[in-house]
């Protein structure tokens, strides 16, 4: 058995989490959320535009709904764009961090001893561009798992890469207990 | 006895009746209302073909039985510490499950097996697979003992944590037990929402089946309808509102009396042994490790009878589990008392937890509620109100939702707290029910902390802990207390080396 220690912690000085300097995801990760968004508006605009011509009823309207549509699209920019600059994530020695959010500004953080599996997702248009999804699982459900896009592929494997080694050292571990 | 598990064993014999059964029931489940429909409506000499197509598709049925009996096999490996079934007739499958991820192993009894005599044995796991390992149709005995081979890595590896105290408790004697009137009582307060999903799920069927009935034989000419109508002018609304409340009680009383009819708790070795059912009789065997989250809830009418029902909910695995699964994955203590509730809470978590720091919600909490549950519904009604007559004489109902709605959002907000102390996580919360969860830090998966920009001034926040069995808010604290938190939890599960099951 360990030697068992038992000091008083003092909360002030256990590391913080949110003075931790995050990684942005990489520049060229905006334009496959551009790709992505073009594509969302060009069938949603296409969809628009036939509902608009066949539509006879609607058509006294259509300056206000095409208006209305402008102004979504608009929203949509915006926000992405808002949300983009709050992305970021960061590794730690036990575990990892990821800030994300549209509107709230939202961090989740996963121990790395709780994770369950780890994996890498090539998009089309992140394969393009040399980036890539790292999705990190725990037993928590869909709320508790990390989806973290525009990494380099190189880094993204490299961490995965990392986060399986630790993953088997803590397994070792606990076997050994 | 001792039985022999290394090598592959089949079911009971018994279990070619149970699976023919079990199809058949599926069959006539679904076949019921043509064949009815067929027989309305087909000239009589058909009828002969009819009756000995039945009777091919039952020979088939028992021969299908038959082979996946011979094919279904089961054993245990001692060397890799797996339980391994194999079955299938054309699609040979087999499962693998890991004696460590066993969560529990329930023998249950359905009342076809208790007539024929046999038990059902079901082993819940961890995975995220959401296979369902169970065998159909085993002896009492050896499913038992099957039990208890499932379960004795875990009893090995429990000895040498826990104190030699526990081991001197004399086996299977209940330390709980709950009797027919706490089951009535219990019946009369709680459950009401599922009971009304339950009916209306009931009540739609019947309808919609009359319904496709009449029309098969020519007779739909707005029967059911009328009938309907008919009887909403017989009775006024009000008659029928309390003859429905009074219908929602009985169901209730019922169902949890028979659910829960003879419910006992006892320890049994390490663990837990709960059993319950009228019916159905369902024993299920709990080690505390496995419990996730903890909870316990009361409401008006249970504290004025000293009444309390617990939760004690374990990992489920993701959205493979719905419905009936969860059920398993939640096992409910319906009616005890708060000495029992804490010896239940020192059997699970070891100890009762101490007097901790409270933080409570800012006032802030009440925005949203009030303005998406009052202003805004309210608001529409008056629009609408304005413009249609129709809708004149229903004022009142507005004024009384909100004057019920703005002190239950009130209600709700006093009620969220969260208590931390060393080694404990308490969250309390509900309107009617008052709902308490307890779990240990070193169940957390991971941590959600979120903040909207316009709070940021304010420095209000929220967090989220994730656990294998759902998750914990916390709603608008100060934020700076909740990183301090988080933080501190974080260490606590980074330096820990409890496992979270």
């Amino acid at each position: 058995m360990e030697e068992f220690t038992n000091e008083n912690i003092d909360l002030n000085k256990l590391p913080h989490y949110q003075e931790i300097t995050l990684t942005a995801p990489h520049p060229n990760y905006w334009k496959v959320i551009l790709i992505n968004i073009f594509i969302f508006l060009f069938l949603t605009g296409a969809g628009l535009t036939l509902f608009l011509i066949f539509n006879d009823e609607v058509k006294p309207q259509r300056l206000f709904i095409i208006g209305a549509y402008l102004i979504i699209v608009i929203l949509i920019f915006v926000l992405y764009r808002a949300s983009f600059k709050k992305r970021g994530f960061a590794l730690r020695e036990k575990d990892i961090i990821y800030k994300s959010g549209i509107i709230a500004e939202t961090t989740t953080i996963v121990p790395l001893n709780r994770i369950q599996h780890v994996a890498l997702d090539e998009g089309i248009f992140s394969r393009i561009f040399k980036l890539g999804k790292l999705q990190i699982f725990t037993a928590g459900g869909q709320s508790g798992h990390l989806h973290i896009g525009g990494i380099e592929i190189e880094k993204a494997r490299s961490i995965k890469e990392m986060l399986l080694r630790k993953l088997d050292q803590i397994e070792t571990l606990a076997e050994n207990q | 006895m001792n039985y022999d598990f290394s090598k592959p064993q089949r079911q009971s014999g018994f279990g070619i009746i149970l699976m023919a059964a079990n199809t058949l029931q599926h069959l006539i489940r679904a076949l019921i209302f043509p064949l009815i429909i067929a027989f309305a409506k087909l000239d009589k000499q058909y009828l002969a073909y009819i009756g000995l197509g039945l009777l091919g598709l039952l020979i088939i049925l028992f021969v299908y039985s038959y082979f996946n009996y011979r094919n279904f096999t089961f054993f245990l490996d001692e060397q890799k510490q797996e339980f391994v079934i194999n079955k299938g007739i054309f699609n040979k499958t087999q499962l693998t499950v890991q004696l460590d991820k066993i969560q529990q192993v329930n023998i249950n009894q359905n009342l076809l097996q208790k007539i024929i005599g046999i038990y059902g044995l079901k082993v819940d796991t961890a995975g995220s697979e959401g296979q369902e390992v169970s065998i159909k149709a085993i002896d009492e005995e050896i499913a038992n003992s099957l039990r208890e081979h499932l379960l004795s890595r875990k009893s090995i590896a429990n000895n040498e944590t826990s104190t030699p105290k526990t081991a001197s408790v004399q086996e299977d004697i209940p330390f709980l037990k709950v009797s027919l009137g706490t089951l009535f009582k219990v019946g009369l307060t709680s459950n009401y929402g599922s009971t009304i999903a339950l009916l209306l799920a009931f009540i739609y069927p019947v309808f919609h089946n009359a319904k496709e009935f009449l029309k098969a034989f020519d007779m739909d000419k707005g029967q059911v309808e009328n009938a309907v109508e008919s009887l909403f002018t017989l009775f006024s609304i009000g008659i029928l509102v309390a003859v429905f409340l009074f219908l929602i009680l009985a169901i209730n009383v019922i169902r949890t009396l028979v659910k829960y009819f003879d419910f006992h708790i006892s320890k049994h070795k390490h663990s837990l042994l709960i059993s319950h059912g009228f019916f159905a009789k369902k024993n299920t065997l709990l080690s505390p490790n496995k419990v996730q989250i903890t909870s316990y809830s009361q409401n008006y009418f249970q504290k004025k009878m000293n009444l309390l029902n617990m939760n004690l909910k374990q990992a489920s695995s993701g959205e493979a589990k719905k419905g009936k699964d969860l059920e398993s994955n939640n096992l409910q203590i319906p009616g005890c008392n708060p000495t029992e509730r804490d010896e239940l809470i020192k059997m699970i978590m070891g100890e009762i937890p101490a007097q901790g720091k409270t933080f409570l919600p800012n006032w802030r909490f009440l925005n949203l509620p009030i303005f998406f549950r009052v202003v805004f519904p309210v608001g529409i009604f008056m629009i609408l109100w304005a413009y249609i007559p129709a809708l004149k004489p229903y004022y009142p109902a507005a004024i009384i939702y909100f004057l019920m709605a703005i002190p239950m959002i009130f209600i709700s907000y006093k009620r969220h707290r969260l208590t931390v102390n060393k080694e404990f996580i308490v969250k309390r919360s509900g309107i009617w029910d008052v709902n308490h969860s307890l779990l240990f830090p070193h169940k957390i998966q991971a941590i959600t902390t979120f903040q909207y920009p316009w709070h940021k001034g304010v420095d209000v926040g929220h967090v989220n802990l994730h656990t294998a069995a759902g998750v914990i808010h916390f709603k608008y604290g100060n934020y700076t207390e909740i990183k301090k938190l988080v933080n501190y939890w974080l260490y606590q599960i980074e330096s820990g080396s409890e496992e979270w099951m």
